[in-house]
């Protein structure tokens, strides 16, 4: 069984308080990196600390409710709590939604990651090729690609989000894909 | 519908691995949120405690009759 999945269930049995914040801890040093990509991909960079402070203290509260068995499903709950956070984070504070961030940014942040493990010509090439594929899309593809090629929620997780079908999703995020494809082309 | 072209996937996916970890490597320290995390748990048990310690809730007594007051002489 995975080892996230196996600790949030040792976490939910266990009583005593020392034992519970070694198992938060741990839990934590698995998932906030993810966590913190998501929020830090959904707003804008100077409210996101904030705002992902208020998820991680969600999680942390509600994960002894948790009543899934598996790290998928922990996942989707996780991801659930966070844009629900999110939303409230927007309702009073809307000038916080993220705005899409800057290619300039993207690649000053890669960039300053190579410097321990410089990338080849070849992998240059793709980053490259991937970062216009999301500038030339349409704002609303940007959403759509960003969210499922970049921050990895699959279909189902943006249909939720989104209210829309699985199939509805799937369909759109290949259609952004191929649109993005041919303007860059 | 077709599938989706395998090259823009293995790019973005690409993209998406670099970013990440740039990123991570930006905001290294989560010693904030670990404390966030531990604060929040000890919260959380400190409430079941404090419900733990308070009394069953029954329902209240009746209040007892006052006696009457003796007649006046």
């Amino acid at each position: 069984m995975d080892d996230l999945i196996k600790l949030v269930r040792t976490y939910r049995v266990t009583a005593g308080l020392a034992e519970r914040i070694r198992l938060a801890e741990e839990i934590f040093r698995l998932i906030e990196p993810d966590l913190r990509f998501f929020v830090f991909s959904s707003v804008s960079h100077h409210a996101a600390e904030d705002a992902l402070q208020e998820v991680l203290k969600a999680v942390a509260t509600g994960m002894k409710k948790f009543e899934g068995g598996t790290a998928k499903e922990f996942w989707a709950w996780c991801y659930r709590i966070a844009r629900n956070k999110l939303n409230d984070h927007y309702r009073s504070k809307a000038a916080d939604r993220m705005q899409p961030t800057p290619p300039e940014e993207m690649w000053r942040l890669i960039e300053a990651s190579a410097q321990d493990a410089p990338m080849s010509a070849a992998v240059r090439h793709d980053l490259e090729y991937a970062m216009k594929l999301l500038t030339s899309s349409k704002p609303e593809c940007y959403e759509f690609l960003w969210r499922h090629f970049i921050i990895g929620l699959d279909y189902g997780d943006i249909a939720e989000e989104r209210k829309m079908s699985y199939d509805s999703v799937r369909m759109k995020i290949g259609r952004c894909l191929d649109e993005a494809k041919s303007l860059v082309s | 519908m077709a599938e989706l072209p395998q090259k823009e996937q293995l790019a973005l996916h690409e993209f998406s691995v670099r970013y990440r970890a740039a990123l991570a490597k930006q905001h290294q320290t989560p010693e904030q949120s670990l404390d966030t995390v531990r604060d929040a748990v000890r919260e959380q048990y400190e409430q079941e405690q404090e419900i733990k310690r308070s009394p069953s809730v029954e329902p209240p007594s009746p209040t007892p009759e006052r006696e009457p007051d003796e007649p006046e002489r």
